[in-house]
């Protein structure tokens, strides 16, 4: 099996998450930055796949020069290779040209498999790999909280998690299956994997070298933009109700007045 | 002749960078990837770890398979058993762990190291391959829980001088009698490499190492002993009244590099050299945590109407912290990096480490609960349990005393 998996780099979870002042594209610059967590689960169901059926592992992933940490992250954790795809130029792209980016690099690599997460935690689109799914003209699995792949007869099944149960599906290989966090717990990175991670090949492209047009990626070409952003209203600080003796009438009062009983 | 003897500012940086005191990339990946763990797996823990009766081994076992660390042991281990070198571990993979383990829970690092370590390397050092085999690989894995018992009600610094137990000579096989007391992971070991005088010793052989399993007759493990601190590691008494034990529970003396005399003394000073590098590791976790503890108390607590980090007395004490954080910080990276370059650090610099280190860590734990006042004191506070966790590392692994007996003698004689 020749497994794709897409990482991203993102804030950490618990950083205040800001968009930067001049071009409000995420600021990833004042921030400590991590692998997105859900990503982590498409890594581990990756390498699980790998461990079953044999074959390789490559992390795909496009980002600043810094989203490498991420990689050797997914490296340590025991796939096989990367590509970075990073360049300036490649900065405030939105989804419609990141997934061309990413599927012009992914084609290249003629997977039987591609794994993507849900979503990303910094800009929750949750459109990628809807998007992947197209432009390399593959079926599309999602929601999966269990994946079996069956790679003599050419196809993968999923379990796909649904409100009141779970669906079984499957499509043909080659395919892409999007990740739920129910469907693994990640492993931490062994000490081997770490000290092997940057012995492992990793292939760093710029826009160009993966034949990118200059004025197809990159904030000026975008689709859509972010025109304004306000940050959440703080919380208001709630109602104190005083007992003086009729504090059980006060709450059913509020409660009434909230149209709640 | 004109000599120019202006500093060469380009040579002078190169080596200054070349010898830089960071962090490796992988050694940041290390420390993400065990802090990651510990907090998943210690930090909810901690309560029960420390006022209550959960014992660490089940957490030192998820630790050990995570992140491949026995599978790792395992294959040195039979590789030596070969004659191969094995796969490499740096003295970083080693002392990393300890660091992010103290941040929340030093005793769970004592309880590994005197388990995975200490009693362990004791058999591998000692053992014949039939020993090596029968209670390595359990010790390495923490299949088994192991104890190194050497200290006595009377012998503690002086451990050879005042040694009572003693090994008496029974046909083939010896009758071990004697108390050792303080012994980590005592009242739960299953494997115990037991240290003692020999009852008709020579000048080349005084003592002897044997190795017990737990319900030997005659082999009592006491439950564990209340202390001031570390209580995620349980430490214990060990009786030995008439324990018969065959040859084959007897280790070898140790080798010593040149001619053939044998010591088992100088086997247990080579453990203390490592054992006082690992004890800055501990150190620097405890100090890291009581920093960013009291850093945080001192942003949010309000009193006087202002943050209590405006004032300057508190700032005092910020400042002073972070101060020995990095001084530890420092003299950590000069061993990793010594260690690095194939350069063992004497044991009077792994002394002069241990005692700077044992002492900032006690310094800054106090301060950190001075910072946080009555919340400080309170037995539910974080900083309160590692101020009393820090207390032990001026104590064992050779006192603050024997530290600076041991650091001025080499001084004197001229040796550093």
């Amino acid at each position: 099996m020749n497994i794709v998996v897409t990482v991203k780099q993102v804030p950490d979870t618990w950083a205040e998450k800001k968009l930067d002042a001049a071009d409000k594209t995420v600021d990833r610059v004042s921030v400590d930055n991590v692998m997105n967590e859900m990503d982590e689960y498409g890594v581990e169901e990756a390498l699980k796949i790998k461990e079953a059926h044999g074959g390789e592992v490559t992390v795909v992933t496009m980002g600043p020069a810094k989203a490498v940490e991420t990689i050797r992250k997914a490296l340590s954790m025991g796939a096989d290779k990367a590509v970075h795809l990073t360049d300036d130029a490649l900065h405030g792209s939105d989804a419609l040209q990141t997934s061309a980016a990413l599927a012009k690099v992914i084609a290249t690599l003629s997977p039987d498999l591609v794994i993507t997460a849900t979503e990303a935690s910094d800009a929750r689109g949750g459109v990628m790999g809807a998007l992947l799914a197209e432009r390399l003209g593959l079926p599309q699995l999602t929601q999966a909280r269990k994946v079996t792949v069956d790679p003599a007869a050419g196809k993968v099944s999923i379990e796909r998690l649904a409100d009141n149960g779970y669906a079984l599906v499957e499509a043909s290989l080659p395919a892409v299956v999007g990740v739920v966090e129910k469907i693994n717990q990640p492993r931490y990175p062994s000490f081997k994997g770490i000290m092997a991670a940057k012995k492992k090949p990793l292939t760093t492209l710029s826009s160009g070298d993966a034949g990118l047009d200059a004025g197809s990626v990159g904030l000026a070409g975008a689709g859509s933009t972010v025109v304004d952003s306000q940050p959440a209203p703080p919380r208001q600080s709630g109602t104190i109700v005083k007992d003086e003796g009729d504090g059980g009438v006060k709450i059913a009062d509020f409660l009434a007045a909230q149209k709640l009983i | 002749m004109i000599v120019d003897n202006r500093i060469d500012f380009e040579t002078y940086w190169r080596v200054e960078v070349r010898t830089v005191l960071t962090w490796t990339d992988e050694e940041q990946e290390l420390r993400k990837a065990v802090r990651r763990f510990v907090e998943a797996e210690v930090a909810p823990r901690r309560e029960e770890l420390e006022h209550g009766d959960l014992a660490p081994y089940g957490i030192m076992r998820r630790y050990s398979e995570a992140f491949g660390v026995g599978d790792i042991a395992i294959e040195r281990f039979e590789s030596s058993l070969r004659g191969e070198p094995g796969p490499a571990v740096t003295a970083a993979q080693t002392l990393i762990p300890m660091i992010e383990f103290s941040r929340y829970c030093p005793g769970i690092v004592t309880s590994m190291g005197v388990s995975t370590s200490l009693t362990a390397g004791a058999i591998i050092k000692g053992g014949s391959a039939e020993q090596k085999e029968r209670w390595v690989p359990d010790l390495l894995t923490i299949a088994k829980v192991g104890s190194w018992a050497i200290t006595e009600p009377d012998s503690g610094s002086d451990a050879f001088g005042s040694m009572r137990a003693t090994a008496r000579p029974d046909g083939d096989g010896y009758v071990l009698n004697g108390a050792k007391t303080f012994i980590t992971n005592g009242p739960d070991a299953d494997t115990i490499v037991f240290i003692c005088r020999l009852a008709d010793g020579t000048e080349e052989r005084r003592y002897a190492t044997f190795v017990l399993d737990r319900g030997l007759p005659g082999l009592v493990q006491s439950a564990p002993l209340r202390k001031m601190g570390l209580h995620s590691s349980r430490t214990g008494e060990l009786s030995l009244t008439d324990v018969v034990v065959g040859p084959d529970r007897l280790l070898a003396p140790a080798k010593k590099k040149s001619g053939p005399a044998t010591s088992d003394r100088s086997s247990a000073m080579a453990t203390f050299v490592k054992e006082r590098a690992s004890i800055a590791a501990m150190a620097l976790g405890i100090i890291e945590r009581c920093l960013e503890l009291s850093v945080d108390y001192a942003r949010t607590r309000v009193q006087f109407g202002r943050s209590i980090g405006d004032f300057q007395l508190i700032q005092l004490k910020l400042a002073q912290m972070e101060v020995a954080r990095l001084n530890v910080e420092n003299l950590l990276l000069r061993y990793l990096r010594q260690v690095d370059a194939g350069v063992r650090p004497s044991l009077t610099e792994a002394s002069a480490t241990k005692l700077y280190a044992a002492q900032a860590a006690m310094q800054v734990s106090l301060e950190a609960v001075q910072v946080f006042g009555g919340n400080g004191y309170m037995a539910e506070n974080h900083v309160e349990q590692l101020c009393r966790d820090a207390k032990v590392l001026q104590i064992y692994a050779g006192t603050d005393e024997i530290q600076v007996s041991q650091i001025a003698k080499d001084l004197l004689r001229g040796r550093r």
